[in-house]
């Protein structure tokens, strides 16, 4: 059965060891200065920071894994585009032929997926050191409401369910002479069954959940006290705070003329 | 005095948009520590019985409900469910939807209800421990509560409802989806339970099983309660087993011709099938 969209692995490296809520602050801050910062130098060294940190929780070769997959096709995309037609194109890099590529095209293109690579890397990072039930439940503890912070939680969980559900029963359906197979009308056109189903068994199974939760207490108006305690420092507040006022303090910057 | 545990006072119930009561005039109570069987035939109103008896009819259903349900001394329609839940558990049939879906340990899973009672961290752990050795669970603590059978995710369903410590216990049939093992299982669990005074109504179609745990049978069949008492006496009335049918050994005796009274449970049919060659 599936278990969840959780990539998290366990782990004892300081960064798994970490608030959540650290994590988190961090995970946000380096996304959001990728997209602040002014030049392929400060977004370059930012991720090799992130990099670092993936080397410390001992999930470097994981995160590589996944991040080249999603970074390769996008980047060599942004490349050939930005290399070819951005309007900024002036000198020439590379000529095959025809077709040229330009410096100020690339460089745009490389500026950009470094920030891409940045918000890839930083969100993996999270996900592969934190646990999605622990950052709800910090959230919670600072004040989410516990509906939201359910909402997150089960997210993970319902959503590979619903598709596993999806797959059981296209096989009764294929097992009943249903064509699954063929070209694209027909594939479109055997996914028309699988809908009624799936949406009738959803919302059977939503409200049998729904009132399963009332029956556990869920929702009752008590002071919830969570047994869930996170380990947090004045070193780590002080680095959340310091991230969290590094990005106003970049984008002050850039206003005031930082290139 | 003993206040009952629960206590319906000709109450009809009838779902929303329905065209007839589920629940038509139904008289009955149920004393604190007792273990009571509710069996009869689909849309006989069993479900709803435990429905109304939780207070998710009418709370969580809307729908009209007449009469009165009185759980544990207080009016059903005067405590919200959540609240009810405290004192009163509910299992359904499937255990899959009983998951909180939030909880990535089987211990945590146990532990989340009582999180929503607002218990304190460390009651929750010694309850948490309780349950999970109650239903036999302390081996997957651990473990992902989707990586369980189908039996140990309905003990892990009862762990949950446990962990409140609930007095009442409404199970509707909690073993329609197990193996004859996950159903042995639980049943041995709630033997444990009532053993431990908690009162229990089981809703379940396996007759035999519940002939030989239940000491009271209720039996339902169009949203009435067509007969209360011993399992011996409900299923030897011809007019009450032709609307909810009877336990294999009963119809057996019967059709092998064996003088009333006929027997209910296996060890009664084999000393009754021992007399008649006798």
């Amino acid at each position: 059965m599936a278990r969840g969209l959780s990539l998290y692995a366990e782990g004892e490296s300081p960064l798994h060891r970490a608030h959540p809520l650290t994590k988190g602050v961090l995970t946000l801050s380096a996304i959001a200065l990728a997209f602040a910062l002014p030049s392929i130098g400060w977004v370059a060294g930012l991720l090799a920071a992130l990099l670092a940190l993936a080397v410390v929780a001992g999930v470097l070769r994981r995160l590589l894994a996944v991040a080249v997959v999603v970074l390769l096709p996008i980047t060599v995309l942004l490349l050939v585009v930005q290399g070819l037609v951005n309007p900024a194109n002036r000198t020439v890099a590379i000529a095959i032929g025809p077709v040229a590529l330009y410096e100020e095209g690339l460089a745009i293109a490389a500026l950009s997926a470094l920030r891409i690579a940045c918000l890839v890397v930083a969100t993996f990072l999270l996900s592969f050191t934190t646990r999605p039930a622990d950052l709800a439940e910090a959230l919670v503890q600072r004040g989410l409401s516990p509906r939201i912070g359910y909402v997150i939680q089960s997210a993970l969980q319902i959503i590979p369910q619903t598709l596993e559900a999806a797959v059981r029963i296209q096989d009764a359906q294929r097992a009943r002479g249903l064509e699954t197979e063929g070209g694209l009308p027909r594939r479109a056109r055997a996914y028309l069954p699988l809908l009624l189903p799936l949406v009738l068994s959803s919302l059977v199974a939503t409200q049998e959940r729904a009132m399963a939760l009332e029956v556990r207490g869920f929702g009752r108006q008590v002071r919830r006290i969570s047994r869930r305690v996170f380990r947090d420092s004045l070193a780590q507040r002080l680095l959340r705070w310091a991230l969290a006022l590094s990005v106003p303090a970049v984008v002050g910057l850039r206003l005031a003329g930082w290139r | 005095m003993t206040v009952p545990a629960l206590v319906l006072r000709d109450v009809s119930y009838r779902y929303e948009d329905a065209e007839t009561d589920a629940l038509a005039g139904v008289d009955l109570s149920v004393a604190p520590g007792e273990w009571v069987g509710v069996v009869g035939p689909t849309n006989a109103g069993k479900s709803t019985l435990c429905l109304a008896a939780m207070g998710l009819a009418p709370h969580f259903f809307g729908g009209r409900l007449r009469g009165t349900v009185t759980v544990l001394g207080r009016d059903s329609l005067r405590v919200p469910v959540p609240e009810r839940s405290a004192d009163v558990g509910l299992l359904f049939q499937n255990p899959f939807t009983q998951l909180s879906g939030a909880r990535e340990r089987v211990d945590e899973e146990i532990g989340f209800g009582p999180e929503c009672h607002g218990v304190a961290p460390a009651e929750v752990d010694e309850r948490v421990a309780e349950a999970m050795r109650l239903v036999g669970l302390e081996e997957q603590a651990g473990r992902h509560p989707l990586d369980l059978s189908g039996g140990q995710l309905q003990r892990l369903a009862l762990a949950g409802l446990l962990a409140m410590r609930p007095r009442l216990l409404l199970l509707d049939e909690p073993t329609s989806q197990l193996d004859p093992a996950g159903t042995e299982a639980i049943f041995d669990v709630l033997a444990a339970l009532h053993a431990r005074g908690t009162t229990i109504v089981l809703v379940e179609h396996r007759l035999e099983l519940l002939c030989e745990v239940c000491p009271r049978v209720v039996a339902m069949a169009g949203g009435r309660v067509v007969a209360d008492g011993p399992p011996a006496r409900v299923f030897n009335d011809e007019a009450v087993v032709a609307e909810v049918g009877a336990p294999v050994y009963t119809r057996l005796a019967h059709a092998a011709g064996l003088p009333a009274p006929w027997p209910v449970r296996l060890d009664d049919a084999v000393a009754a099938f021992r007399r008649s060659r006798a």
